[in-house]
């Protein structure tokens, strides 16, 4: 809320000008509609693919530590790294996600991935989901590996299908771990800024920024730091928000373990 | 029910295409980085190349200054890990072993300060480091990596020291040693397992963090990994990509193979103290 210059000086209070110049601002609103679209559908793809996958990787079969080892390693890799590989790997010209489509004869000319906003931003979003997938994919192994095994057998012998399992014992059981899934991801993804900017800085004419990026330009590309504050303290408040959700979640699924806990299948 | 042979194969088909896109961009740094340069721009694009230039890795190591880049990272790394290991392990000892006013407190406010990110918190780090004097300085990097790390590493050490059996320390006491003996003699050599797990996965995050790197570090002789290779790539008319890209596989590579060599443990610390 303070003027502030370049070097971080303080010039005075001004009031509430800088958030007013937030809320004055175009950009500022593109980014937060950017913002939701990018935390919404990152979040959702990751948890619609780690949800069957965790299914496979807690069922036994061969090679599931292989599996095991191959689907956490996006996780050991900075989002930087990740970011600059597929910057590459999306190279208009000669990058290597065009000579597999155009080897493969799905394509006939490269595709400029990056160029466009529409098509850089939907391919930021496919690497985010990839990059968030091991994460989820973990916590919901946690819960899936805690599942009683007599529900099943149960509902096997009132010989429920597979579908009917899934729908009916597996995803109430799982429901604690999907939420927190879901709130833990919303808060790193909303947060996440190597993909974003590595791969297109929020560009080309701001088609990509989020309020991540934003900000940061803001902040340290055009020296304005009063504003980039403010944007700071806006989304300090929705994080506080969802942090809080986190909490409750937490206490009510502490709550939840401590009595016996009664498995109800649903008889077919 | 599926023989175990035809669910296995059933199961590799779902997961191929996921399979595919994860190793995509491995397949693609390695690539990139042995082809020689001439070949890196050519139409069509393709995955051929002639043959494999070995001499890449070490025309960037002195090219890029990666070497440079390189001993930032693990001074960084190590001294944060080491940082936030010493101040974790009495709160986590703390929270697994006593009863104290405002315990369930501290748990949540451990909580909250993860969900801070550095992103949010960014400005009001830098002009702190601006006060201090610390911009430009590797040291800021420490403060802070270790300060983001605690909640992470007090919450991994707390689920891990929970499952360690108390009776020992119990019988230690009996014999008249004091908390602390018992705590150095006999507790922390039974947790060295998690401890060094903890460690290693500190040291991952520090060694591949971007935001404050990029913010803090103004002079390319204090780059860290992250930020020396993104600095090629970044605001570069000709980017020289089979450099970037052998040094994102020296950057990467080590760090992928004791990751996925120690993934089930975080598995574990995760699904005894995160999630529950």
């Amino acid at each position: 809320m303070q003027e502030v210059s370049r070097f971080g000086k303080l010039q005075g209070f001004v009031g509430w000008e800088n958030f007013g110049e937030v809320f004055g601002d175009p950009l500022f609103y593109e980014s937060l509609w950017r913002t939701g679209i990018w935390t919404g559908a990152v979040v959702i793809g990751t948890l619609l693919i780690s949800m069957p996958v965790a299914m496979i990787l807690n069922d036994d079969f061969y090679g599931r530590g292989l599996a095991r080892v191959l689907v956490m390693l996006p996780w050991s890799i900075s989002l930087t790294m990740t970011a600059v590989v597929w910057r590459w790997a999306l190279n208009g010209r000669s990058g290597l996600l065009n000579a597999t489509l155009m080897q493969m004869g799905i394509i006939s000319e490269p595709i400029e991935w990056l160029a466009e906003a529409s098509t850089a931003f939907t391919v930021e979003i496919l690497v985010g989901i990839l990059v968030s997938i091991p994460f989820t994919t973990t916590i919901l192994l946690g819960g899936l590996s805690a599942m009683p095994q007599d529900a099943y057998e149960a509902a096997v012998v009132d010989g429920a299908s597979g579908w009917h399992q899934f729908r009916f014992i597996t995803l109430p059981l799982m429901k604690p771990f999907i939420n927190i899934a879901i709130v833990l991801n919303v808060i790193y993804v909303f947060n996440s800024l190597p993909i974003i900017w590595v791969m297109t800085e929020g560009g080309p004419a701001n088609g990509t920024d989020i309020l991540v990026t934003y900000l940061y330009k803001l902040a340290f590309r055009f020296g304005q730091l009063g504003k980039a504050s403010a944007i700071s303290l806006i989304m300090f408040g929705v994080l506080l928000v969802f942090t809080l959700l986190y909490v409750v979640l937490l206490s009510r699924n502490e709550a939840d373990a401590t009595p016996e806990e009664e498995v109800k299948s649903d008889d077919e | 029910m599926m023989s175990k042979t035809k669910r296995s194969i059933l199961y590799w088909i779902i997961l191929a295409p996921l399979v595919i896109v994860i190793l995509f961009p491995f397949a693609v740094m390695f690539v990139t980085a042995v082809r020689p340069r001439d070949e890196l721009f050519v139409y069509p694009p393709t995955w051929g190349f002639s043959e494999f230039r070995w001499e890449n890795f070490a025309e960037m190591w002195v090219k890029t200054n990666f070497g440079g880049a390189l001993l930032n990272s693990l001074y960084v790394s190590i001294t944060a890990t080491g940082a936030a290991l010493v101040l974790s392990i009495p709160a986590a000892y703390a929270m697994s072993r006593y009863r104290f006013v405002g315990k369930g407190l501290y748990k949540n406010f451990l909580l909250m300060t993860q969900m801070m990110s550095p992103i949010v918190l960014v400005l009001g780090l830098f002009r702190l480091m601006m006060t201090l004097g610390l911009v430009n300085d590797l040291n800021s990097l420490v403060i802070t990596y270790a300060a983001f790390n605690m909640a992470f590493t007090i919450w991994m050490l707390q689920s891990y020291f929970n499952s360690i059996p108390r009776d020992l320390e119990e019988a230690a006491w009996m014999d008249g040693a004091s908390h602390l003996t018992s705590l150095i003699r006999i507790f922390l050599p039974l947790a060295v397992p998690a401890i060094v797990v903890t460690a290693i996965f500190t040291f991952i995050n520090s060694w591949n963090e971007f935001v404050l790197a990029l913010t803090m570090m103004r002079s390319a002789e204090d780059f860290t990994l992250p930020v020396q290779i993104y600095s090629q790539v970044a605001g570069r008319y000709q980017v020289e990509w089979h450099h970037v890209m052998a040094g994102t596989v020296l950057a990467t590579v080590p760090v992928a193979i004791v990751f996925s060599w120690l993934q089930r443990y975080l598995i574990r610390g995760m699904a005894l103290g995160a999630v529950k």
